[in-house]
């Protein structure tokens, strides 16, 4: 069925959060919805459509920034109570704009997620939970890693309230009072969760920052999960996920709005598997969704809300084509009247402006004067790609992007994106000179560009910091800097298990150092640890690499910690580092590390397939242009041996293949050879010279030789 | 919106650049386009199954509706046209590395085929000025010549370097056609019959040109950059981190003017309006565009907008009809409009609250806010350094501030000075100041705003990460990497030009003043530099009588000297005298040499022929052999076979080495006679490159440098 939906603008506010827009409970069965939008200036607006015009219900005074907006009601009224959160108080007000409620959570970081249920008040700050009944305390649980969101299930079927966490560390923590009751994996780190029904019931929808969707049912002591969509097309993170029947056939669809600007809708087809049935692209990130009606009374639509506060609708009211007898297309009378008073806006903001650009110019001419201009917001997020092993960094503005300046002090590649237009230009950079810069470069962009993607990769054992100052096209010019750590096992990532059976390596560190300071090296080493260190004596955590697919345990306490990899030059990096912080700490380290040779060549089966099958992709794209032209010079392909003819049946995958994972081999040679080296190291050998040999085998690739070669030298 | 009328897949490649439509038969159009092993493959699907097979047209077996033609050589450019009087229909004409074919596809037969020695990079059919006939205009290696329908050449010129582009148009308004050259120096050049009469510089190599309306012209430039001339002032230019494969002028939204339609290297196709260059229809291929051409494929009497990709895929465009008013695009305009003024009422918003929020002072608690005084001024200086031990010379742009602030980092947006359009510097941490130098090297003596945005932050303990952007737009003199001295001691360069203007003093002392960076000005116009970029010495001096003697062993330099000097005075006309020793003897070698591998060229070739003659009695020997079952005589001929074979393979390489070699001297040949003319202007300048066009005809070398010290052979 094919679904057509149009997009309506309504109107535009501050720059919003996660989850802060929502649309109060129709009155009556057919009457539009009014909107409540919250946004970072603090304001809380709520509007309803009338005749194609936003007319404002009410609009609160600017404040603090607000980050999150919930609907609770006592339990069996319509849920039109507004709850906002902003530093770390909770505002309730009433659908009129009525404050009813201000509370003071007491905590030490602002609150970053809510939930309300009935007279029960659910906060989150960064690792903190806590629960509330009629304002009163509850419970408290400190999670291992920071909350992201925050829910709570309640049902007949269930004999408590069941809170659930979104924690980073890929797992939702299901909650019993103010103890753990189990955790449940997730793909990747949750990002946001609703409840699927709306009514209630046990199956939370859940959604990942790296774009993946999937579905619970939570149980009060264990949990199964029904289905999960994976994120094939590299589509962005998700931010905010809803249900509703869009489509009209009885079943609850899918909505699901995600950091790239994708908006999507999943209907169930007969064997209930979700599929996608729709999708539009707003060109910034969508912040919060939710379906209902809000336009025109008896159409249905997807309501979106995005970063720099645009509330856009796609409706299923179809778009009338006017079309009258002059040149240009009429507008409706609405629209008219709509520009005509945007019009006259901009005309008194003009001057108004123009006054406070004098102004500006005058206090130049003082000697006293400072200029301060605020602060700008910036969308950003800096991720690891599973797929291409390199990272993702987006960079999102209010306003259009005028240029970005990269700079870093680490030898890093820069990746074309598709989706991004600004001209890229690379300035020189001795790295000899003192100022210690590797990669200049700067993003010219296009007119209206709000959002830019870049692509960076990186090297193991390279570290340092990746800088971005992003200039918006915004009087005064300022710029923003933002700093972005590559660390030096960047392309690791964390996971749940590993496989003990691999053939390990050994790293022991003991000394005397401080559980917080164990910890503060480890996450300086490796990604996606936690800042705080963790409660307990002591802490496991398992990471695999994304590129080589080896893996990575990380145990330690005060005055002791033991690494175990089958990479051999993941130890090797890991004890570089180490003992190079605790130096710089003046602490006395002793190192031990257990080799065990037959992890290398383990390591070097586990590359074969990779290596192999990028050679033969390499060998046969390079046949490719030469096979066409024969093709073309005979006429036809018959003469050719099958495997030609294949690969030139094959040819526009294989050079698609061949696109998606530029300098692969050269990536995975540069691996061999550093396993190479290090392997040696560790024996107290430098086998530098001998790396040209090894790039000989490399080029005529045997893995037995390679074997052999490792074994030999 | 705009959708394909039809799409059609031809399963040959396509090279960009080199698709054209030509009727053959006087009635169909048809597609034609170079494919891969030096082929060319024509689209003709109207008259299907009755074509014979001879010559060089033989019939694809992919594709029934396509045949394909044997150049045997790769081709580098082609175009289909009216050349002859009474032919019926279009000739097709081929150019290659070293030849031009014009063939006429309907009769089957080559019309004629010249070797041209300085290639055939572009090439545009129609007629140029008062010559009668039209003429195939191939563009070379700095060289430019047309050829009517025998083969004669009536049109011969000179350019700065190699062509990339052509395009004939009436450029001036006075009914003829110009010729209009693009070539990889970043100028476009614009030629009345032989006779320059503008120039226009880019700052990358000019890839494509195309005929818009009136006295407008669209050009593409290698970086990624597409825009609009009228006349010789720039309309508008836009760029993309895409390459412009192709550019064509076409009427889509029927509007009765043409739009700049750009093909582009990741596939996307879109059409720009002449005036503002607003997109107002793109659409995509998978693959990057080849071509974009126009013709009425469907034989309705409407022509449709034809645009093919490298896989051969093809799509044709009719021009909108009157109900979509102009709106191809899929979006309601009323939305965007609205949407348009939101934005702007936001940024103002912004804007204002930036305003209210300075006015308000600085905030107690520190959240980053790089706060600086009011009254910083950024200030930026130029001057010329001479070499040191580490550093190479250089123009030194010195950025500072006033105040304790410091300078963060600095941007430079420049074009054609940095690798890439920009220069950033960023000191370390530990290296920040309030003052930044930035050496620039200037790789061409060209005029060069400077784009500087520097970062401006407070001095603080701490690193603040909001900075201040000032922007400040500088311009670099054409001649800025020359350095003013007043030691009278060192030898002048032995080469010179001397010519008399009857302009004052003060004139000359004015443009010296703009044009050079010298760090007090000069009062006389007697001045000697050092150039910088190339060493020795370059020295100026004007007489009483209005007699100005350049000296310098650069005649690049010299040739930059003049023409500048002479569009400043607005000198219309402009003779002088020259001589570069140096540069003279080594063109006189360069002309021998070119003697030389001529002859190896041919010495090559028959030795060549030989060894073709060998293989075959070699070849029939061994079938015999093999035939009567002898096969140690069939392995040894087929041994001998295979090393004649290598040595075939090895006198090739021999061959293109030569040949290549040969290409450069020619170039540098070319160039010399441009140089010699860039020593004059005007109607002097045009004498002595047609007259060294004789001298290198007649191969009269010494005529040749009579010409380029005095101007004319007579004397």
């Amino acid at each position: 069925m094919e679904l057509h939906l149009n997009r309506v603008d309504y109107m535009q506010v501050g720059v919003t959060s996660q989850k802060t827009m929502r649309l109060l409970p129709a009155l009556g069965k057919k009457a539009t919805q009014k909107v409540a939008i919250a946004d970072h200036d603090g304001i809380l607006t709520c509007f309803g459509m009338k005749k194609g015009e936003a007319v404002p219900v009410f609009k609160t005074l600017p404040g603090q920034k607000i980050v999150r907006m919930d609907l609770g009601g006592a339990v069996g009224t319509p849920q039109e109570k507004i709850f906002v959160c902003s530093g770390s108080q909770v505002r309730g007000f009433t659908k009129k704009g009525k404050q009813f409620l201000t509370f003071e959570a007491n905590l030490t970081e602002s609150i970053n997620a809510m939930h309300v249920l009935g007279a029960d008040l659910f906060v989150c700050a960064s690792y903190i939970y806590n629960h509330y009944c009629d304002c009163k305390d509850q419970d408290y649980y400190l999670s291992g890693d920071k909350i992201n969101d925050v829910i709570c299930l309640s049902s007949e079927n269930l004999t408590r309230l069941v809170p659930v966490l979104a924690c980073q560390d890929r797992v939702l923590r299901v909650l019993q009072g103010s103890e753990l009751a189990y955790d449940i994996e997730v793909p990747g780190p949750p990002a946001v969760m609703e409840v699927y029904s709306k009514d209630g019931g046990e199956e939370i929808l859940y959604g990942t920052t790296d774009g993946k969707i999937g579905l619970v049912h939570i149980g009060e002591n264990s949990a199964a999960t029904k289905w999960e969509i994976d994120n094939d097309k590299k589509k962005g993170g998700i931010l905010c996920i809803d249900t509703y029947d869009i489509i009209g056939d009885g079943v609850n669809d899918i909505l699901v709005g995600r950091d790239d600007g994708t908006v999507e809708l999943y209907g169930f087809d007969s064997s209930n598997e979700p599929t996608l049935r729709f999708e539009h692209v707003l060109s910034e990130s969508v912040t919060s969704i939710q379906g209902g009606c809000v336009g025109k009374e008896s159409y249905d639509e997807i309501l979106t809300a995005t970063y720099t506060g645009w509330v856009t609708g796609l409706t299923t009211e179809p778009q009338k084509a006017e079309v009258g007898p002059g040149d240009e297309v009429r507008m409706s009378k609405e629209t008219q009247s709509k520009v005509e008073a945007l019009r006259a806006e901009l005309e008194q903001l003009q001057v108004k402006v123009l006054q406070g650009r004098e102004q500006y110019q005058q206090t130049s001419q003082s000697s006293t004067a400072v200029s301060a201009v605020p602060i700008f917001s910036i969308n950003d997020k800096f991720t690891l790609c599973q797929d291409d092993a390199s990272y993702s960094l987006t960079l999102e503005v209010q306003t259009a992007i005028d240029n970005l300046l990269l700079q870093s002090d680490v030898p890093i590649d820069l990746l074309d994106v598709d989706k991004n237009s600004a001209v890229v230009s690379f300035s020189e950079c001795d790295s000899g000179q003192p100022n210690g810069n590797f990669l200049l470069a700067t993003y010219r962009c296009q007119a209206n560009t709000t959002r830019l993607e870049l692509k960076v990769r990186s090297i193991e054992g390279q570290y340092g910091t990746l800088q971005a100052y992003v200039t918006p096209r915004l009087q005064p010019k300022t710029c923003q800097v933002r700093q972005y750590q590559i660390k030096p096992l960047s392309l690791h990532q964390r996971t749940h298990s590993i496989d003990q059976d691999r053939p390990m390596n050994r790293l022991g560190l003991v000394g005397q150092f401080s559980f917080a300071e164990i910890h503060s090296w480890v996450v300086f080493c490796l990604p996606e640890v936690p800042e705080k260190t963790p409660a307990g004596e002591s802490i496991t955590f398992y990471f695999h690499n994304t590129f080589l697919g080896t893996q990575l345990e990380a145990t330690y306490c005060k005055g002791e910690a033991h690494f175990s990899s089958d990479n051999i030059s993941t130890i090797s990096i890991l004890s570089d580092v180490l003992s190079k912080e605790a130096t710089k700490k003046k602490i006395n380290l002793n190192i031990s590390c257990d080799i065990g040779d037959e992890s290398v060549s383990h390591t070097l089966k586990m590359i074969h397939p990779k290596l192999e099958y990028q050679l033969l992709l390499a060998r046969k794209v390079q046949l490719i242009e030469a096979l066409k032209e024969l093709q073309v010079h005979e006429g036809n392909a018959d003469f050719l041996i099958p495997e030609y003819r294949n690969i030139l049946d094959e040819s526009a995958d294989l050079l698609e293949e061949y696109k998606k994972q530029p300098a692969h081999l050269e990536r995975l040679y540069g691996m061999i050879t550093d396993l190479f080296i290090d392997k040696f190291k560790f024996k107290g050998q430098n086998v530098k010279t001998k790396v040209p040999s090894l790039l000989a085998i490399l080029d005529n690739y045997d893995l037995n030789s390679l074997l052999d070669f490792f074994n030999e030298a | 919106m705009l959708v394909p009328i039809f799409t059609l897949k031809l399963n040959h490649k396509i090279n960009p650049r080199m698709v054209t439509i030509g009727k053959f038969d006087g009635v169909h159009p048809c597609l034609t386009a170079a494919t891969q092993a030096g082929k060319v493959f024509i689209h003709n699907p109207y008259t299907r199954g009755q074509r014979t097979v001879a010559h060089r047209l033989s019939q694809s077996t992919q594709d029934s509706d396509i045949s394909l033609l044997n150049i045997n050589q790769a081709v580098t450019c082609l175009t289909a046209g009216t050349l002859g009087p009474n032919t019926t229909g279009d000739t097709l004409l081929v150019g290659s590395q070293t030849n031009l074919l014009a063939y006429d596809v309907h009769d089957n037969a080559d019309i004629f085929y010249r070797e041209v020695t300085d290639g055939a990079n572009a090439i545009v059919l129609g007629k140029l000025g008062d010559i009668p006939s039209p003429l195939a205009i191939i563009g070379g290696n700095c060289a430019l010549q047309g050829f009517d329908y025998v083969g004669n050449d009536h049109f011969w010129t000179v350019t700065g370097d190699n062509v990339r582009s052509l395009v004939l148009c009436d450029f001036t308004g006075d009914g003829k056609n110009e010729l209009l050259v693009g070539s990889e120096d970043f100028d476009i050049r614009v030629f009345k019959e032989d006779e320059l009469v503008s120039e226009m510089t880019e700052n990358e190599t000019v890839t494509s040109l195309c005929y818009m309306h009136g006295s407008r012209f669209g050009y593409a430039l290698a970086n990624g950059t597409v825009g609009v001339y009228d006349r010789t002032a720039r309309y508008w230019r836009i760029k993309s981190k895409n390459h412009a494969m192709s550019i064509h002028a076409f009427d889509l939204n029927a509007d009765g003017v043409v739009e700049l339609i750009t093909g582009w290297s990741n596939g996307k196709i879109d059409a720009r309006s002449d005036r503002t260059g607003e997109v107002i229809f793109k659409d995509n291929f998978s693959s990057s565009v080849a071509g974009v051409v126009e013709g009425d494929y469907r034989l309705d009497g409407q022509k449709q907008l034809i645009c093919t990709s490298i896989e051969g895929e093809v799509r044709g465009y009719l021009p909108a009809s009157k109900d979509l008013k102009g709106n191809l695009m899929d979006s309601s305009a009323e939305q965007d409009l609205i949407r348009e003024l939101s934005q702007r009422r936001q940024n103002l918003l912004l804007e204002l609250r930036n305003y209210e929020e300075n006015a308000k002072g600085v905030p107690e608690v520190n959240s980053g806010m790089g706060v600086i005084p009011a009254n910083t001024q950024l200030q930026t200086a130029l001057s010329v350094k001479a070499a040191t031990d580490d550093q190479k010379a250089h123009v030194e742009l010195s950025i500072s501030t006033p105040n304790e602030t410091i300078i963060r980092a600095v941007l430079i947006f420049a074009e054609g000075i940095f690798e890439g359009e920009s220069h950033v510097v960023h000191p370390s941490v530990q290296n920040l100041s309030g003052c930044i130098q930035v050496p620039i090297i200037p790789p061409k003596d060209v005029p060069v705003d400077l784009h500087i945005k520097a970062f401006v932050g407070g001095k603080t303990r701490y690193i603040s990460t909001q900075f201040h952007v000032f922007e400040i737009t500088r311009q670099l003199p054409r001649f800025s990497m020359y350095d003013v001295t007043f030691d009278s001691s060192a030898a002048l360069p032995t080469g010179k030009v001397t010519f008399s203007i009857n302009d004052r003093p003060q004139r000359v002392v004015m443009w010296l003043n703009q044009n050079f960076l010298l760090p007090e000005g000069v009062e006389s116009p007697d001045v000697t530099f050092h150039s910088l970029r190339a060493g020795g010495l370059l020295s100026f001096k004007m007489a009483s009588n209005g007699q100005i003697i350049i000296r310098t062993d650069d005649i690049d330099l010299a040739g930059d000297l003049v023409q500048s000097l002479a569009s400043f005075l607005a000198i219309e006309d402009l003779s002088a005298e020259a001589d570069f020793p140096t540069y003279f003897e080594d063109l006189r070698t360069t002309l021998t040499e070119v003697d030389e591998f001529h002859a190896v060229h041919q010495k090559l070739t028959a030795a060549m022929a030989d060894h073709s003659n060998y293989i075959r009695n070699m070849l029939v020997q061994a079938e015999d052999a093999r035939l009567m079952g002898d096969m140690m005589t069939m392995k040894k001929r087929y041994r001998e076979l295979y090393d004649l074979n290598r040595d075939l393979i090895n006198e090739y390489k021999i061959r293109s080495n030569n040949h290549n070699a040969l290409l450069a001297c020619l170039k540098s040949v070319n160039q010399a006679i441009q140089r010699a003319g860039r020593l004059r202007v005007g109607k002097p300048k045009n004498q002595v490159i047609s007259a060294c066009r004789d001298a290198i005809k007649s191969n009269n070398i010494n005529a040749l440098f009579r010409i380029m010290r005095a101007g004319t052979a007579s004397s």
